[in-house]
């Protein structure tokens, strides 16, 4: 089955783990993704001042662009992403007015073909219909638990992941969360289907720190250290997160924290997608899993480059 | 002792900008501190984000501008979850931000990314 995705550019040059780990176990449920044809980045944060409403102008664009092509729905695998799409699609929903300035700006678009020089103007309104899912609400709305448990191909019930939602998958509380913000189960719901055990862990909903792992370096270590602490505490043998930016504060930046907490030991991050390619039994080199600052190889078992499945 | 608060036209024209611009209602908050409770950068502010509701009800644009807070505000909208008003203290900062840039205040800009940085931020 075809589905319309939005990969987001920080998937394509930066965490492509995440990318290929979403492409390889859709498959394996059977959906063939689409991208969004001429997609551009969605601006990466939903603009947080009502001014500065030509931020919403990127976000509409790739919807109109999947409307065009027939969608109905848009699935991302970043939580960045999904939460500017989905707010984007709020707000054009909720705000007629809205609808109608944004309208304005896309109506002037042009398109010049890279190759043919073409140029395509008189692009249709967007009329606010395109549905913004996360990958995670897709599994649980649409392809349901019980499939993914059918195609489970590789047992992990000796392992224990704790889920680590961060911020943008749950909030602004309201419309845009796929759960609630401070009572969340539905990471835990995908875990459990893929049949690895779940840590429950009082930290699955802090920020990790996000930017100011840049502009105050110290500050993000110590919070980033307090997710990665509690989920040790609590028994895990892994993270598993969303977010690209949780990715790189809690897992490349594990070596700026072991250098201001140095009882610390590492621990393995990975992305939903990669735990989930590995359970549907995905080869573990398509898996970018040698990306990673901590090694997360080890603990899911492989040694060798061929690994079979079980 | 009484003491007593008097807004002028600047301090009303403030408050007012803030509100337009944050999408916020900055009046409704009554100060219960949950915000602040729960704010995961609140270990390194200045102003805590209940401080910086109520320097906006009374309009002190300068000891707004000054704080530290302004740029600490990781914008995890986890006292915008908490808020029994609702109140998104992140846009409320954004909005000082906003108004502050003019006046020469800025904190951190792309260029000063370091490149070792720029290579694998998302
Ligand atoms: S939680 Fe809301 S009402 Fe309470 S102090 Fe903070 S901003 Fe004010
Ligand atoms: S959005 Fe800012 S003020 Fe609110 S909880 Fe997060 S860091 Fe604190």
């Amino acid at each position: 089955m075809k589905l319309h995705y939005y990969p987001g550019c920080t998937l394509k040059e930066k965490t492509t783990n995440l990318d290929e780990s979403t492409y390889a176990a859709m498959k394996m449920l059977g959906y063939e993704l689409v991208e969004p044809e001429n997609w551009t980045c969605c601006g990466a944060e939903f603009p947080l001042n009502e001014e500065k409403i030509v931020g919403l102008a990127a976000p509409a664009r790739i919807l109109r662009q999947v409307e065009m092509e027939g969608g109905d729905k848009v699935v991302t695998a970043c939580a960045f992403c999904f939460n500017v799409l989905k707010q984007t699609h709020i707000a054009l929903l909720n705000d007629p007015l809205k609808q109608k300035r944004i309208n304005a700006y896309l109506k002037d678009d042009i398109r010049i073909d890279p190759v043919t020089k073409e140029r395509t103007t008189d692009f249709p309104e967007y009329r606010g219909d395109v549905q913004v899912l996360h990958l995670l609400e897709f599994i649980q709305k649409e392809i349901g638990y019980e499939k993914v448990r059918s195609l489970i191909r590789r047992d992990l019930g000796n392992l224990r992941a704790a889920p680590y939602y961060g911020c943008r998958l749950l909030r602004p509380k309201g419309e845009t969360g796929i759960d609630e913000p401070d009572d969340p189960s539905i990471f835990e719901e995908f875990l459990e289907s893929i049949g690895i055990g779940v840590v429950d862990f009082p930290f699955k909903q802090e920020c990790c720190g996000s930017y100011l792992s840049v502009s105050l370096p110290d500050a993000a270590s110590e919070v980033s250290y307090r997710i990665l602490r509690s989920a040790k505490l609590n028994g895990a043998d892994m993270v598993v997160l969303s977010c690209p930016l949780c990715y790189y504060n809690l897992d490349r930046r594990q070596d700026r924290i072991r250098e201001k907490f140095l009882e610390f030991t590492g621990m393995p991050v990975l992305f939903f997608t990669q735990i989930l390619a590995w359970a549907l039994g995905v080869e573990a080199e398509i898996l970018g899993l040698d990306q990673h600052f901590f090694d997360p190889r080890p603990v899911l078992g492989i040694t060798d480059k061929a690994e079979v499945a079980s | 002792m009484r003491t007593i608060l008097k807004l002028g036209k600047q301090e009303h024209r403030f408050i007012d900008r803030i509100s337009e611009l944050s999408g916020e209602n900055v009046y409704s908050c009554y100060q219960c501190g949950r915000c602040s409770a729960g704010c995961p950068m609140a270990f390194e502010m200045d102003i805590l984000p209940n401080q910086l509701i109520r320097l906006v009800q009374l309009g002190e644009e300068e000891a707004l501008i000054a704080s530290k807070t302004l740029f600490i505000c990781a914008s995890c909208f986890t006292c915008q979850s908490r808020c029994p008003k609702g109140i998104n203290i992140a846009n409320v900062a954004e909005a000082i931000r906003y108004l502050a840039e003019p006046k020469g205040k800025d904190h951190f800009g792309p260029d000063e990314v370091p490149a070792e940085l720029a290579d694998e931020l998302p």
